[in-house]
């Protein structure tokens, strides 16, 4: 019973966080100083008399109670909005890129995980951390992903998933490493070790299902990490997903697709966290 | 220790030399030698120009300067404002702290490159390139700060319930007396804060300007010069082109070599 009362209640956090989410970004757009700008504003052939119309019209759907319920309409009613760049619900622009974009984060952190978590368990074997190990993550860190991206471009080798991976790979594994070096050095574990029994046996059965809580952040951590390396991954390698997408919409100033991609993603992040929150719960009960 | 000395010393001599560079006498970074684009090293630009004949060593050494500058100055600001937050919830009564936290939260759940972008994009189409820079810096801070208070208002609570803070409030100490107390108590926290949020916010700007998001020409920043790499016309052209990603990778290792050592 007081399980399901925590479940409910989390459940209830975690809507309370998506539509204070919604409601925030709405208004950080709403207010941006450029908001109301148009850019066909700009463009000479537009007489001045239809300029100040453009302007005037753009004031007056842009009241902060009307954004707020044609956004919640649009929501409600599942089209996401109206893009201003294309002229076509957003749902029809973001649906068939969600795919593009899932499968590429997906890839990247299967194999970044595989990849961290060999390395961490062989570097963390050692008494001190190597550099063998903890110099290629350190220079890895420090590559924007932008420059990253481009690097690989011009060097012709790797892809999308490449990047993406080795950028995830370096942060997990610099995590892993430092919770497997502590981990290591339970008593109980190094007991075991004086006794004889295989690494392997012990990482099996003891480390990893102790780490577990931890491995759980580290998940909703890459999710976050990829997210934020999807925009210039995807612009770089001109991958059609969510986040050139975003890009796009950026550069041409689509708001209504902008704020559509920035909630899906918030949504996916606080949905992420609250997963790996309850799976933390369930294993201490 | 020792290396974090060394890395403090290799970034000082850095920004000493960028500083050097960018105020030598008839050095500007918009200046332009119109008959020398994408020119290579010569006696009169070391590091060759760029595709508009502008010197790309004076451009890479003002970019040095405006990224760690505008860094500092958020991850500044990033730090007292989370101080702030964090220090206050944790102090305040339990329903305005689970507010503060809540806000936290709700920023924390936001993906921070595509709100940057989504800001960034909403700007006025006029706006110059000194107030892009700052709006970028601006909005880095205003984003960054949650993660910073969740775990100022952990240290803050931990401190409130420490038994020398419980003699002290039944002693009859005011909360404003309390805080004082709290926050250098709290600086082993926000020393490391302030440090890590330096290499995040460089490394932000330089994929926000890669994507021409971020500092407006003809200021010079990371981001713009990381952008040239597209040109693969301008790659076969000079070499100089990875100066500036080199200084940057550079940059970004000695700030993590400092930052390291100062995390709890």
């Amino acid at each position: 019973m007081r399980g399901a009362t925590r479940l409910l209640q989390r459940l209830a956090r975690t809507l309370l966080v998506v539509l204070l989410v919604v409601v925030g970004s709405t208004l950080l757009m709403r207010f941006a100083p450029g908001y109301l700008s148009d850019a066909r504003e700009m463009d000479a052939r537009y007489a001045g008399a239809a300029r100040i119309e453009l302007s005037a019209e753009a004031a007056r759907s842009g009241t902060l109670w009307q954004l707020l319920s044609n956004e919640m309409h649009a929501w409600t009613k599942g089209s996401l909005g109206l893009s201003r760049q294309y002229d076509v619900p957003v749902l029809q622009l973001i649906g068939p890129r969600l795919a593009v974009t899932g499968s590429l984060m997906l890839r990247s952190i299967v194999l970044a995980w595989t990849l961290a978590l060999c390395a961490s368990l062989l570097s963390s074997a050692g008494r001190n951390p190597s550099m063998l190990w903890q110099a290629p993550a350190a220079v890895l860190l420090a590559v924007p992903t932008a420059a990253m991206a481009t690097l690989s471009l011009l060097a012709g080798s790797g892809g999308p998933v490449l990047v993406m991976t080795l950028l995830l790979a370096a942060r997990d594994f610099k995590f892993l490493d430092r919770t497997l070096r502590t981990a290591w050095r339970d008593p109980c574990l190094l007991q075991a070790r004086a006794q004889g029994i295989p690494a392997l046996r012990l990482v099996r059965a003891h480390i990893l299902p102790g780490i577990r809580p931890q491995l759980l952040a580290l998940a909703t951590l890459s999710i976050v990490t990829a997210l934020g390396a999807l925009v210039p991954v995807e612009v770089i390698f001109n991958v059609p997903g969510v986040g050139q997408l975003a890009w796009n919409a950026a550069m041409n100033r689509d708001l209504p697709v902008l704020l559509a991609v920035t909630m899906i993603m918030a949504i996916a992040v606080t949905l992420a966290g609250m997963t790996s929150d309850r799976s933390i719960d369930w294993q201490a009960a | 220790m020792r290396a974090r000395r060394l890395a403090l010393w290799a970034l000082l001599g850095l920004v000493l030399a960028a500083a050097a560079v960018v105020w030598a006498p008839n050095s500007s970074y918009s200046n332009q030698d119109r008959d020398l684009p994408l020119a290579g090293a010569s006696v009169h630009h070391p590091a060759g120009t760029d595709a508009l004949g502008r010197d790309r060593m004076v451009r890479v050494a003002a970019a040095l300067l405006l990224g760690l500058a505008g860094a500092v100055a958020a991850a500044a600001a990033t730090t007292l404002a989370a101080a702030a937050v964090g220090a206050l919830s944790a102090f305040s009564p339990a329903a305005l702290g689970a507010a503060g936290m809540m806000v936290c939260d709700v920023f924390l759940a936001l993906p921070w490159l595509f709100l940057l972008m989504m800001v960034r994009s909403a700007l006025p189409l006029t706006t110059s390139p000194g107030s892009s820079a700052a709006i970028t810096f601006f909005v880095l801070a205003a984003l960054g700060w949650p993660a910073c208070a969740r775990a100022v208002y952990r240290g803050a609570v931990n401190l409130k319930h420490a038994e020398w803070m419980l003699q002290a409030r039944a002693g009859g100490l005011r909360p404003s007396q309390m805080l004082r107390h709290v926050m250098p108590n709290l600086m082993p926290l926000l020393v490391p804060q302030f440090l890590i949020s330096i290499p995040a916010f460089i490394m932000a700007e330089a994929n926000l300007g890669a994507l021409g998001l971020g500092i407006g020409e003809p200021l010079p920043s990371w981001g713009g010069m990381l952008a040239e790499l597209d040109s693969s016309a301008m790659l076969l052209q000079t070499r100089w082109v990875y100066l500036p990603i080199a200084l940057l990778i550079l940059v970004l290792l000695l700030v993590e070599a400092i930052s390291v050592e100062a995390r709890p």
